[in-house]
């Protein structure tokens, strides 16, 4: 019996609550722009180029699911932000006012905004971790064609160790088998950046690392340098090129000329 | 015993009357140029294969010299040398040292008093806020499109290096140098810092450290970017040695200044002043100079080791030789990371401070504020390799340090909850300060959200060294770190000079400014996209659309500040005589009159509330906390 009473005055309580203008408004601004701001999801991914692998399509799908995944929190802030601008402002050339709410703390507003950003950041850590873990080099049949990359001020070199040590100032690549990349570099740091295959890792001077990447994509693509390493840091860019099997092989077979 | 009725004193002073700027860089000039011939003459002067670490040895030796003799000249050493000789201050020496009476004279004096040390700080601040802009419109300049090139690379790297530096070091004082020091201690309800000669040598070392900085311009410049990552910096003209010559004292400065803020705060708190009561200003400086105190020896050890490597022959960082370059990018992270915290966390504190007094509302959850801001702290130290994702330093640790970096979003977070949840009903009174909160929160948020993509691994390897690091940093450095400067100005304007600031101007500037500053790092953001690595002075034909407005964005920028600081000057010359508490705020500052008699308070001040004890107390919720507020007496 008590029970239904406070049941009640509870759900009135509510029903009061929701019927305040500002909070309808608020609520109103905050649908709009998660909605507007969800049509930016995409947005950055289109800007980004179609991906030429399967690391850089994985990339481009987590800007955008983590795009919209934000678009409310950054909608919820606008939106107070707008009313806060619009609908609570003292008018103009009037002073500062009294009569605003003591509010001094909001434990239920609180206690649901850290359990949310907190179960958000937990999302953002598990889609991450499981984004890594697929995209980390599997062991397959197909072998991997291992090419050494070398940073030197300011060009790259890429060598071929299983392909008789063919050199190329070009990085040339067949579609679709794994590629190991042996990453160093004979004098500063340098950062290998295959852009549309979303490779990049640093030419350390005198140590190797290692990066590896599946071309999808027949095409010429683009490797930059992504460290500051000197004077012509801006020029330390060459094409990466993803042929068909065949025309590696050719490639391969004329010791490194089309 | 009040400060007016104490009268001139004739006979303080001593040595330290004949000492100020003038005798600082006579000193240093003398010195320095002693070193130079000296070393000169030892080492050689030249810079031939024969003398690899000659001119290094020589330049750090002059820089050296240079700032002992500055600092010998604006009398930094005059107090421990009376003291070692057994004629330690009397009274009168440390009212002259105070600067009473001495008019305009004593800002260019070693003078102990805050107010002045405030005043100084930001006055050095906003000479390097105007350096560093020209710098950045030099580089947008040489970027306006894909062929304008009109300083060779060289030259673009230089203006690089030095631009990142410059702000680096003005962002870290713009708050806690000018407010912390002017502010802090009348807040707390104390008549000055806890060490108040170490508040003006912490100000002094940095100002001997600004023509160091500057030299880098004749020596070579810094053209390895302001992080200065080895082998690329031993490769590096002298200019290197200006760079790590001006972080190891600027290091020493912000040791010496962590050191006694945190002391102030602890120590000097007026009485009745609890934790809770205590302004949350004061949380964001003292976690901001706290942090810096593990943050800056960290990047002293790193430049203190760079100097013995290029002077002496040791090989540290060399790879080649043995050493590891590793170490470096560690030791700098060490610091980088907690050091844009820094610079962030006083920045959003000031304008938590401010926001309460124009909605009129109390601060909404003090206590999420204070652990928002803890929580930010204790993480901000364990996320450094997330610049090295790529570094292949440590890529076993990259989930680790993608889960710290993550963290942060939710003290982050609790953060933004403070700011929502205060202006939540709030009435707002539209002052300048008051919309710059807004300004604020707008590039927060998006420099926030970009830092949750950068904090995954897999997005940074896409992002790593490209434009869109730099915008997001922009975002939020300046966008919301410079903001909340640039509000903490406007706000404490008139207890500082004692005139209004000038809204209608500086108005425009403001707003100018923020309009140029989003379509600068929009602009970079798309291009960033696109694939344009950082720190290129050309680049191609797939870039020039999103540099072209970039470009224009930053001369909107630079447009909107340099009127922002025509309000500034014409509003401290020329503004309206300010009230005492124009705002009606209810913190201390603002109980004490315009200008502040030298030592603050006649009576110190006993603390009964905290001072957010505005509006009014709704019935439906819990009993309110008592808001009747102490300065009333």
């Amino acid at each position: 019996m008590s029970n239904s009473v406070e049941t009640q005055q509870q759900s009135s309580k509510f029903a009061e609550w929701i019927k305040r203008p500002y909070l309808r408004h608020v609520l109103l601004i905050w649908i709009g722009l998660t909605i507007l701001l969800e049509f930016f999801g995409p947005v950055q991914a289109r800007l980004m180029g179609a991906p030429a692998s399967e690391s850089m399509k994985a990339i481009e799908d987590t800007m955008t699911l983590f795009t919209y995944a934000a678009a409310p929190v950054a909608a919820l802030v606008i939106a107070v932000v707008l009313y806060s601008i619009v609908g609570w402002r003292q008018p103009k050339g009037a002073g500062p006012s009294d009569e605003s709410p003591a509010i001094r703390t909001n434990g239920p507003v609180t206690t649901v905004w850290v359990i949310v950003s907190s179960l958000l950041c937990v999302f953002l850590l598990i889609w991450g971790l499981g984004e890594m873990n697929s995209l980390a080099p599997k062991a397959t049949s197909a072998k991997p064609l291992v090419i050494d990359v070398i940073g030197n001020q300011w060009a790259w070199n890429f060598k071929y160790p299983d392909n008789g040590n063919i050199e190329s100032n070009q990085l040339v690549m067949p579609v679709d088998q794994p590629v190991i990349f042996h990453v160093s570099s004979v004098d500063v740091v340098h950062s290998f950046w295959l852009v549309q295959l979303g490779v990049k890792v640093d030419a350390n001077p005198f140590r190797v690392t290692l990066a590896h990447v599946t071309p999808t994509t027949l095409g010429r693509f683009d490797v930059r340098c992504a460290e500051l390493c000197g004077l012509y840091h801006a020029h330390m860019q060459t094409d990466a090129l993803v042929l068909s099997p065949s025309d590696f092989n050719q490639w391969i077979a004329n010791g490194g000329h089309a | 015993m009040s400060t007016s009725t104490r009268g001139p004193i004739p006979n303080g002073g001593g040595l330290m009357r004949r000492l100020n700027l003038g005798t600082a860089i006579a000193g240093g000039m003398i010195l320095g140029f002693i070193g130079w011939y000296v070393s000169g003459k030892v080492f050689g002067f030249g810079d031939g294969p024969d003398n690899a670490w000659g001119r290094d040895r020589v330049w750090i030796i002059t820089m050296t010299l240079w700032a002992i003799g500055f600092m010998a000249g604006i009398g930094a050493f005059v107090g421990p040398i009376r003291w070692v000789m057994g004629k330690d201050q009397k009274f009168e020496d440390q009212m002259y040292l105070a600067g009473k009476n001495q008019g305009i004279s004593r800002y260019f004096k070693f003078t102990t008093d805050h107010k002045v040390v405030g005043i100084q700080y930001l006055i050095v601040t906003m000479l390097l806020f105007f350096v560093g802009g020209i710098l950045a419109m030099l580089i947008r300049t040489d970027l306006i499109s894909k062929n304008t090139e009109i300083f060779g690379p060289q030259t673009y790297n230089a203006v690089v290096g030095l631009h990142g530096i410059v702000m680096i070091v003005a962002t870290i004082i713009m708050v806690t140098g000018p407010f912390g020091n002017f502010v802090v201690p009348i807040m707390i309800g104390a008549r000055d810092m806890a060490f108040p000669r170490l508040n003006a040598l912490s100000f002094w070392l940095i100002a001997s450290l600004v023509p160091i900085l500057l030299s880098a311009v004749f020596l070579g410049g810094i053209p390895t970017g302001w992080s200065a990552y080895e082998p690329l910096g031993s490769q590096a003209p002298p200019g290197m040695d200006s760079y790590l010559m001006t972080i190891i004292i600027f290091a020493i400065s912000s040791g010496v200044a962590g050191a006694n803020i945190v002391t102030t705060v602890l120590k000097m708190r007026a009485r009745g002043m609890t934790w809770n009561r205590t302004p949350i200003f004061v949380y964001g400086v003292v976690a901001s100079v706290g942090l810096a105190i593990p943050a800056f020896p960290t990047f002293m050890a790193s430049q203190v080791i760079s100097g013995v490597d290029r002077t002496t022959g040791t090989v540290f960082y060399d790879t080649a030789a043995g050493g590891n370059d590793w170490l470096y990018t560690n030791l700098f992270w060490l610091m980088g990371h907690p050091e844009v915290y820094v610079i962030l966390i006083p920045a959003l504190a000031a304008m938590m401070e401010y926001l309460p007094v124009f909605v009129r509302k109390p601060l909404f959850n003090f206590n999420a504020a204070v652990i928002g801001i803890a929580g930010i702290v204790g993480l901000s130290v364990m996320v450094w390799a997330h610049h090295m994702y790529t570094t292949g330093w440590a890529p076993n640790l990259n989930a680790p340090f993608m889960l710290t970096t993550e963290l942060i979003s939710v003290p982050t977070g609790m953060l933004f909850l403070v700011f929502v949840g205060t202006l939540w009903r709030g009435k707002v009174w539209a002052r300048l300060p008051m919309l710059a909160v807004y300004a604020m929160l707008w590039n927060f948020i998006i420099g926030g959200i970009t830092g949750i993509y950068l904090s995954d691994v897999p997005v940074d390897v896409a992002f790593h060294g490209s434009m869109y690091v730099t915008a997001h940093f922009h975002y939020t450095l300046m966008g919301a770190g410079l903001v909340g400067a640039m509000g903490a100005v406007m706000y404490w304007f008139p207890k500082v000079t004692g005139r209004m600031f000038d809204e209608k101007i500086g108005g425009w500037g403001f707003w100018i400014s923020q309009i140029g500053f989003n379509v600068t790092f929009m602009g970079m953001f798309a291009v960033g996209l696109a694939g344009q690595p950082r720190r290129v002075g050309s680049y191609s034909a797939l870039f020039a659309n999103g540099n072209l407005v970039s470009t224009l964005g930053a001369y909107t920028i630079f447009l909107g500040m340099l009127i922002f600081l025509a309000a500034i000057i014409h509003s401290w010359t020329a503004g309206e005589i300010a009230p005492s508490n124009p705002w009606g705020a209810k913190t201390l500052e603002w109980q004490v009159p315009t200008p502040v008699p030298l030592e603050n308070f006649e009576v110190l001040p006993v603390i009964t509330s905290d001072p957010y004890g505005y509006g009014v107390p709704e019935k439906t919720h819990e009993p309110q906390l008592e808001s009747v507020h102490a300065g009333d007496h």
